[in-house]
C-alpha cells in the first residue's frame, strides 16, 4: 500500500542528485471531443487553432491545447479561464456540436527536471523518450497507469495522471530517484 | 599463495587477498577470482554432488555453462541463493558459500549410494520405477521423489533485495563483448548509432581474457582491449557488464538481466540487486561466441576433468592451474594450446591424447619441442580416483578396433570435443538453424528478426576471423539503418585458429552398458540412457529429451545438446540435421524471481488506486477491501468491535436515522452531444427518450450476447448531456465496449464519451435523517420531495462546492448522492461528519453497502450474474424499453437458449431455522437424499446476516426460481445440509415506503 | 511484447499501450430483428480462428483510443499490416508477399 499524499496543491515529492519529481498546483482542464468539421469553428471560438496532429500541442500565453486524439484535445487554463472557455465553446455549440467536459480534479500534474530525468522516465514508461520531440506530448503508459507525458524540454518532463493512480506513481517515481542518484 | 596460483599472471590482483567461506572452511583468494577460481587455486576441486547419482563433481567450466559447480551463497539475513555457479559468483570478504546436494557431508554423502545402484535409475526411470502398487503412491513414491527433486534448498525468508526494471531504446544491441561483439561495437558507433554493448562476465574482453598472448593492431590483446574499451566509451557507447541476455523476444525485445550488487561486499543501502532491461533494439548482433563440449567416455566427470578451453581461461585469466599433471584428451586443436600455457605454466602435461590418427603437425612438432607425449588416434576408456581423478585409461584405436589400454596417472584431465556455437538467443527468436558437415555444428540459417550474427556463433573459429567478422556485421548493422561505415580490418598475430572433428561416445574396449559416460553432467543423464531412450521407441528428439531428461536442467543442455544428439542420432541410424534439435527456451541463465518482479513487492506490488476520502477513512480505523484496482473502506470497527458487529451497527443506524458512504468509485461518463439520447437508446435496455432533463433512471447495459454487463443509474442533465455511473469494477470496461460501439458500428452519431471517474468525489448519504442533514448546505435547490423526488438530479451548490447531487437510494432509505470535484471531496466529507453528529451520523463501508443492498434485493453485478444472466433472469425485465425497436442485446434476447425453461433465475432465500447463514457459492439441490455425485440446480450468490429483517438472507441463482417461490431446497456442506426456502428477491420494505420521506 | 504501428497516431508503439479487440469486420447487423436465431448465433460467437493471417482490432487504449484493423500471422505472431477502422480490407496476397522472412548476411 502506498502512502497517502495531498493531492491538492503544489509540493516536492523527491529530488536527488539525479532529478526533482514535483506535484504541480492544478489548472483548469477540460476534454474537448469534436468532428473534423467542427474543428475550424472551436479554434476560432477559443482563439487558438486546435492542433490537427497527434501529440501536437498549440499554445498561447496562458493556454495550452493538446491534440490526443483524431476528435480530442485537452484543453489547460489557468482557473480563471475556465468560465469564458466554457462560454466560448457553448456559444457555438448549436453550429458546430462538440463535447466540452470539465475534468480539472480529474488528473494531476507531475513534473519531472534533473540531468536524469529521461532515466527516471524509463522505469516506467515502455516509449523511446529520444521520439518524443520538445514541446510536444503523448498518451502512453507508466508502470501499467495510463499518462500523458509532456517533454517540456530536453531534462523536464509533465506526467499528467488519474488521481487515484497517483500515489502508485508518485511511489515509483521516488524509489527511481534516489535509485538514479545512487548509481 | 598455494603452489596452484601462479605469480603475476591473470588479471587477478596478487597484492589484494579476499578471504571467503566454503562448506565452512575459510579460503584465500584474489580480488578478481570467482568461488570457482580461489577454490582451485587452493587444490580444491570437489564442489558438489550430482543430482541423481550424488556423484562427487567439480568445476567443468569456467563460465555460466557451468553444471556441476553449482553452490549456495548466503550475503547476511534473508540473502540466501542455491544453485549459483561458482564459476561465477565474484568473491568478496565475509562471502558465505556451501555446497549443495549433499548429506551429511560433501567428502561422505549417504545418497552416493545411487550411484551404486544406477542400474535402477536409467532412462524413463520415473515411469518404470513408480507405476505400482497404486497404494505406495500417495505414502511411498510421492514423497521420495519429492525429498529427491530439485536442485539446492529453496531459500525460507522473504528477499530482502531490491529489485529494478528499465526500458532502453538503443539502435544496435551487442550481445557478447569479445573480440566480435567489440569490434562491432566500434563500427555501428563509427557510423553515429546508439549503441549498447553487453556482457554477462564481470569485464568485458570475452576471449580476449583467456588468450592474452594474441597481438592484436600490433599490441597485446589485454593493451589492445584496454585501449578499445577507453575508445568505446568515448563514441558514448553504453556498456554493460555482469548483464545477460535471457530472451530474445518479438521485434528485437531483448530482456537483459544485470547483477548489480552481488560481487560487492558492502553494497550501498537500499540499492537494487539486479535490474531487468527491457531492451528494444533496432538491430541486434548476437556475439555470444562458442562453448566447448566435452568428450563422452566412462568417468568423464570425476573431479578434475575439466574442459581444456576452461583450465586455460583459469589459468591465463585468473592465474590458477588447475593441477600438477595433467592428460589432455581431445578431438580439436585447441585443446593443445592449454597443454602448451599450462606446461609454461609448470603443469607437468603427461600426454595429449588425440582421437585423430593425425593431429596437425604444427601442434605435433611443438608438442616434441616441449618433451610432452603425444597419443594420437586414441580413445578414453575410463579414470580413475574418488573425490579428484587419479588416472585416465587410454586405448589406441586402429581400424575402428580398440586396443589395449594404458593407464596415465594425472590430478587433471582436460578435455575437448570440439566447440558449439552458442545461438540460444538466436532460437528465441525461431531462427532456424542448419547443419554443417564441416563443423560438424549447427549454424544460422534464416534469419527472422532485424539480427545478425557474428563471431563463433557463425562457425569462425580464431581471433582474427572473429574479430573481423565483428566490425564487418557491425558495419551490416549500420548499413541497415542507412548508415554507411566501412569495416576496418583487423590485424592478428600470435592467433590459434583451429580445426577438430566431432564424435558420439568415444569408443571402448568395455561394456558400453556399464559405462558411466555423462552427456549431461547437471542431470545425470549417459549415452546409455540416450541409446537406451532409442530402443524403448523414442524416435523424436523431443521425446529422447523428456525420457532421458537430457538438457532439461537449469543449463538448459548448453554443453550436453549436440553430444547428445550425435549418440540419439547415430541410435537411431539418422543423420543430425534429420533428427533435428530440441528448443531453446529463455532465459538463457537461471533468473531470479525478484528481477522478473522488478520494483512490484512490497508496497508498490500493483495498482492501489484511492480515492480522495481514502485518507479520512484511514485515520479513522477502517479495515479496507481490494475492489477492482481500488481499495475500498469496508467496514470501520468502533472499540473492540468484530466484522459482523460492526457491520450490524452500520447497517442498523443507516436504517435508523443516517448513514455516509465514500462512492467515489463509482464510474462516471459524460456522454454529450446531439445524439447522446439516441447512442443511450441503443445501449441501454432503457427508454431515454421521455426521461426529462432534471431526472435519472436505473440503466441496464446487455452484451450483444443479451447478458447483462454492468448497471447504475443514469441523469440526464440536459438534452444532450447524460451522466452515466457505472459499477466500481465496470468503469473501464463500460467506456471501452461504448466506445467500440461508437467508433465502429456509429461512428456517424455525434455524441462524444469522457470518463469523469475520478473528476467527482461522490458521498452517498442514506436514510430518514439525508434530507434535514444537507439542506442547510444545499443552495440553488429546493430539496422537498415535491421539488426534487426520487430518481431526480440537479446542479447546485453543497457547502459551497459545486455539485451535482443526486435523489436515489441504493439502501431503501431516503437517499442522496453528492458528487463534488474531487480535490474538495475530503473536505465536504468533514462537514457532513461534523453536522452529523446530531444525527448520530455513521460512516460505513462496502459490507454494508452489500448488506442493505441485499435486504432490498438490489443486485450487484458480477455478484448475483455472471456473464450468463439475462434482463428476465435477473427479474429485471421492467427495465427493458418495451417499444425499442434495438438495443444492444435486445436480438439475442429472443434466442432459443435464453427463452427456454430452466434458466436460472435470481431468487431469494430464507434458512428454515432463521439462524444458518448460507456460504455465498454454495451449491443448491431439490433432494438432499439423492446419489452423490447429485442434480445441482442453482448456488447462492449473496449471503448475509440482516439486521432489518432479523435473520440471515440470501440471493441465489436457482433453475425455474421464479416458479418455484415458496418450495423448498437444499443446501449440502461438509457438516450438515441446510434447508431453505424460496422468496422474492426484497425482504425489506417491499412498498418502498421509506423512499418516500 | 510486439511493436504496434497505430494507424491514427501514425507512430510504432510498445504493446502494452493497445488491447486486443478479437476478430475484425465483423459489422453487427443493420437490423438485428430481421435476422434468424443461428445468423445472430454466427454473429455472436462463430470466428474464423485461423492458423496464419489473421484480420483483427486492436484499440491504442492507453493513446489514441482509437480502434483500428490489424492482419497479424497467429503463426509467427507478426503483423502484416494496420489500418484505420474504416479502410477497406488489404489483399491478403500481397501483404503475405512482402512478409518473406530475411536471408542472413552473408
Amino acid at each position: 500500500m502506498t502512502a497517502h499524499v495531498d493531492l491538492n496543491g503544489a509540493c516536492t515529492l523527491a529530488t536527488s542528485s539525479a532529478a526533482h519529481v514535483t506535484l504541480l498546483d492544478p489548472v483548469a482542464r477540460f476534454s474537448l471531443r469534436a468532428g473534423d468539421g467542427e474543428r475550424a469553428a472551436l479554434s476560432k471560438a477559443l482563439g487558438i487553432t486546435l492542433p490537427g496532429k497527434i501529440g501536437q500541442c498549440a499554445r498561447d500565453d496562458s493556454v495550452e491545447i493538446l491534440c490526443l486524439g483524431q476528435d480530442e484535445w485537452m484543453i489547460l487554463a489557468p482557473k480563471d479561464q475556465s468560465v469564458k472557455i466554457k462560454a466560448a465553446c457553448e456559444g457555438i455549440y448549436g453550429d458546430a456540436p462538440h463535447s466540452l467536459t470539465e475534468i480539472s480534479d480529474r488528473e494531476v500534474a507531475i513534473q519531472i527536471t534533473g540531468d536524469k530525468a529521461t532515466d527516471l522516465i524509463t522505469i516506467g514508461c515502455p516509449r523511446d523518450p529520444d521520439m518524443l520531440p520538445v514541446g510536444e506530448a503523448r498518451r502512453t503508459i507508466f508502470d501499467g497507469v495510463s499518462a500523458i507525458l509532456w517533454r517540456d524540454g530536453k531534462d523536464e518532463y509533465r506526467l499528467d495522471l488519474w488521481r487515484s493512480f497517483a500515489p502508485h506513481v508518485i511511489s515509483l517515481l521516488k524509489t527511481g530517484c534516489s535509485e538514479l542518484a545512487a548509481e | 599463495m598455494t603452489t596452484y596460483r601462479v605469480p603475476g599472471r591473470g588479471r587477478v590482483l596478487h597484492n589484494r587477498p579476499v578471504s571467503f567461506t566454503f562448506d565452512g572452511t575459510t579460503y584465500q583468494g584474489l580480488e578478481g577470482d570467482t568461488v570457482a577460481s580461489a577454490l582451485i587455486a587452493n587444490g580444491v576441486q570437489l564442489m558438489g554432488r550430482s543430482f541423481k547419482y550424488h556423484r562427487p563433481r567439480g568445476p567443468i567450466a569456467a563460465g555460466s555453462e557451468e553444471p556441476n559447480a553449482l553452490i549456495g551463497t548466503r550475503r547476511g539475513k534473508g540473502r540466501f541463493e542455491p544453485n549459483t555457479r561458482a564459476t561465477v559468483q565474484e568473491i568478496w570478504d565475509g562471502l558465505e558459500t556451501n555446497s549443495q546436494n549433499k548429506y551429511p557431508s560433501l567428502k561422505f554423502d549417504i545418497g552416493a549410494i545411487n550411484d551404486r545402484a544406477y542400474m535402477l535409475f536409467s532412462a524413463g526411470f520415473y515411469y518404470k520405477t513408480f507405476m505400482w502398487p497404486r497404494s505406495f503412491w500417495d505414502k511411498y513414491y510421492e514423497p521420495f521423489i519429492r525429498a529427491a527433486a530439485g536442485l539446492g534448498v529453496s531459500p525460507t525468508e522473504p528477499d530482502p533485495d531490491n529489485y529494478a526494471s528499465r526500458y532502453l531504446h538503443t539502435d544496435v544491441l551487442i550481445v557478447g563483448a569479445g573480440p566480435a561483439g567489440l569490434a562491432s561495437a566500434r563500427a555501428a558507433a563509427t557510423a553515429g548509432l546508439r549503441v549498447t554493448l553487453v556482457d554477462e562476465n564481470s569485464e568485458p574482453g570475452g576471449t580476449l581474457l583467456s588468450e592474452p598472448q594474441a597481438q592484436i593492431d600490433g599490441k597485446p590483446a589485454w593493451d589492445w582491449l584496454s585501449a578499445e574499451l577507453d575508445a568505446l566509451i568515448d563514441l558514448g557507447i553504453r556498456i554493460m557488464t555482469r548483464t545477460t541476455a535471457i530472451g530474445y523476444y518479438h521485434q528485437n525485445m531483448i530482456g537483459l538481466c544485470q547483477k548489480l550488487t552481488d560481487h560487492l561486499e558492502n553494497p550501498a543501502e537500499g540499492a537494487p540487486r539486479e535490474r531487468m532491461w527491457r531492451v528494444r533494439a533496432k538491430q541486434v548482433i548476437l556475439a555470444q561466441g562458442a562453448l566447448e563440449k566435452p568428450l563422452v567416455f566412462d568417468g568423464n566427470d570425476r573431479p578434475g576433468v575439466m574442459l581444456a578451453g576452461s583450465a586455460q581461461t583459469y589459468l591465463n585469466r585468473y592465474g590458477v592451474r588447475v593441477g600438477d599433471t595433467a592428460v589432455i584428451v581431445t578431438s580439436h586443436d585447441s585443446a593443445w594450446y592449454a597443454a602448451f600455457d599450462l606446461a609454461s605454466a609448470g603443469t607437468k602435461i603427461a600426454a595429449i591424447v588425440d582421437t585423430r590418427p593425425t593431429p596437425n603437425a604444427d601442434l605435433v612438432k611443438e608438442a616434441d619441442a616441449r618433451g610432452i607425449t603425444v597419443l594420437a588416434g586414441y580413445t578414453a576408456t575410463g579414470t580413475s580416483g574418488r573425490l579428484r581423478i587419479k588416472s585416465v585409461r587410454v586405448n589406441k584405436v586402429e581400424n575402428g578396433k580398440v586396443l589395449g589400454a594404458q593407464t596415465i596417472a594425472c590430478d587433471s584431465l582436460l578435455i575437448s570435443g570440439g566447440w558449439t556455437p552458442t545461438l540460444h538467443l538466436f532460437s528465441h527468436t525461431k531462427g532456424s538453424l542448419k547443419w554443417d558437415d564441416e563443423t560438424q555444428t549447427f549454424l544460422p540459417d534464416r534469419i527472422t528478426e532485424d539480427c545478425q550474427i557474428a563471431g563463433a556463433g557463425r562457425g569462425l573459429w580464431g581471433i582474427s576471423a572473429a574479430i573481423n567478422d565483428g566490425a564487418a556485421m557491425g558495419a551490416a548493422a549500420a548499413d541497415a539503418l542507412g548508415k554507411s561505415v566501412t569495416a576496418q580490418t583487423i590485424s592478428v598475430e600470435d592467433d590459434r585458429p583451429g580445426t577438430g572433428e566431432s564424435h558420439t561416445e568415444l569408443p571402448t574396449d568395455g561394456d558400453p552398458g556399464r559405462a558411466k559416460a555423462f552427456v549431461d553432467y547437471q542431470n545425470d543423464v549417459t549415452a546409455k540412457d540416450l541409446r537406451l531412450a532409442v530402443r524403448e521407441g523414442m524416435r523424436s528428439i523431443e521425446h529422447v529429451k523428456r525420457y532421458t531428461t537430457n538438457g532439461m536442467a537449469t543449463d538448459q543442455g548448453k554443453m550436453s545438446n549436440i553430444n547428445g544428439l550425435n549418440i540419439a542420432a547415430d541410435a537411431l541410424g539418422k543423420k543430425q540435421p534429420e533428427v533435428g534439435l530440441t528448443t531453446f527456451r529463455p532465459p538463457y541463465t537461471p533468473t531470479s524471481f525478484g528481477a522478473f518482479a522488478g520494483y512490484h513487492k512490497g508496497e508498490h506490488f500493483e495498482v492501489t488506486r484511492k480515492t480522495p476520502i481514502d485518507s479520512w477513512a484511514e485515520e479513522n480505523g477502517a479495515v479496507f477491501e481490494p475492489v477492482s484496482l481500488w481499495r475500498r473502506a469496508w467496514y470501520f470497527p468502533k472499540d473492540g468491535e468484530d466484522m459482523d458487529a460492526a457491520v450490524r451497527r452500520e447497517c442498523r443506524e443507516t436504517r435508523k436515522s443516517l448513514g455516509m458512504f465514500d462512492a467515489s468509485t463509482l464510474g462516471k461518463i459524460e456522454v454529450v452531444g446531439p445524439d447522446a439520447v439516441e447512442f443511450m437508446n441503443r445501449m441501454y435496455t432503457n427508454p431515454w427518450t421521455k426521461l426529462a432533463p432534471g431526472r435519472t433512471r436505473y440503466g441496464l447495459l446487455l452484451g450483444d450476447d443479451g447478458y447483462i454487463r454492468d448497471d447504475g443509474v443514469i441523469g440526464r442533465l440536459t438534452d444532450d448531456r447524460f451522466h452515466i455511473t457505472t459499477t466500481t469494477g465496470g468503469a473501464a470496461r463500460v467506456l471501452n465496449m461504448m466506445e467500440d460501439y461508437l467508433q465502429t458500428e456509429w461512428p456517424d452519431l455525434k455524441v462524444w464519451l469522457t470518463s469523469t471517474t475520478e473528476q467527482w468525489s461522490t458521498i452517498a448519504l442514506n436514510g430518514p435523517n439525508a434530507r434535514k442533514l444537507i439542506e442547510p448546505f444545499v443552495e440553488g435547490l429546493d430539496l422537498s420531495d415535491a421539488a426534487f423526488p426520487h430518481m431526480s438530479i440537479a446542479e447546485c451548490t453543497v457547502a459551497g462546492f459545486p455539485a451535482r447531487l443526486f435523489r436515489v437510494s441504493f439502501t431503501g432509505e431516503l437517499g442522496f448522492e453528492i458528487n463534488v470535484p474531487s480535490r474538495h471531496g475530503r473536505e465536504l466529507w468533514e462537514i457532513l461528519f461534523e453536522a452529523g453528529q446530531q444525527y448520530d451520523i455513521c460512516p460505513y463501508g462496502t459490507e454494508t453497502m452489500h448488506v442493505l443492498r441485499a435486504e432490498k434485493g438490489f443486485i450487484i453485478v458480477g455478484q448475483d450474474t455472471d456473464g450468463t444472466v439475462t434482463p428476465y433472469d435477473a427479474g429485471a425485465g421492467w427495465a427493458i424499453g418495451k417499444n425499442k425497436t434495438d438495443f444492444v442485446g435486445m436480438r439475442a434476447l429472443k434466442r432459443p437458449d435464453l427463452t427456454a425453461d430452466g434458466r436460472k433465475q435470481l431468487v431469494g432465500l430464507l434458512t428454515e431455522d432463521g439462524v444458518s447463514k448460507l456460504e455465498e457459492g454454495a451449491q443448491i439441490v431439490l433432494d438432499p437424499n439423492q446419489p452423490i455425485p447429485m442434480k445441482m440446480v442453482g448456488h447462492v450468490t449473496s449471503s448475509y446476516h440482516s439486521d432489518a429483517v432479523g435473520r440471515p438472507i440470501a440471493l441465489a441463482l436457482i433453475e425455474g426460481g421464479h416458479g418455484k417461490t415458496g418450495e423448498t431446497v437444499y443446501i449440502p456442506m461438509p457438516d450438515k445440509t441446510i434447508k431453505a426456502t424460496i422468496t422474492s428477491t426484497t425482504f425489506y420494505d417491499p412498498e418502498g415506503a421509506r423512499l418516500k420521506l | 511484447m510486439l511493436l504496434i504501428h497505430c494507424p491514427y497516431c501514425d507512430e510504432t508503439l510498445p504493446e502494452l499501450e493497445f488491447t486486443y479487440g478479437g476478430e475484425a469486420h465483423i459489422a453487427r447487423p443493420e437490423n438485428p430483428a430481421d435476422k434468424t436465431d443461428d445468423e445472430w448465433r454466427d454473429f455472436l460467437f462463430i470466428r474464423t480462428n485461423v492458423k496464419g493471417p489473421h484480420f483483427e482490432r486492436w484499440r491504442h487504449s492507453h493513446g489514441c483510443g482509437r480502434f483500428f484493423n490489424a492482419v497479424r500471422d497467429t503463426v509467427s505472431d507478426r503483423f502484416l499490416t494496420t489500418y484505420k477502422a474504416d479502410a477497406p480490407r488489404p489483399d491478403l496476397a500481397v501483404l503475405v508477399k512482402n512478409s518473406d522472412v530475411k536471408e542472413p548476411s552473408k
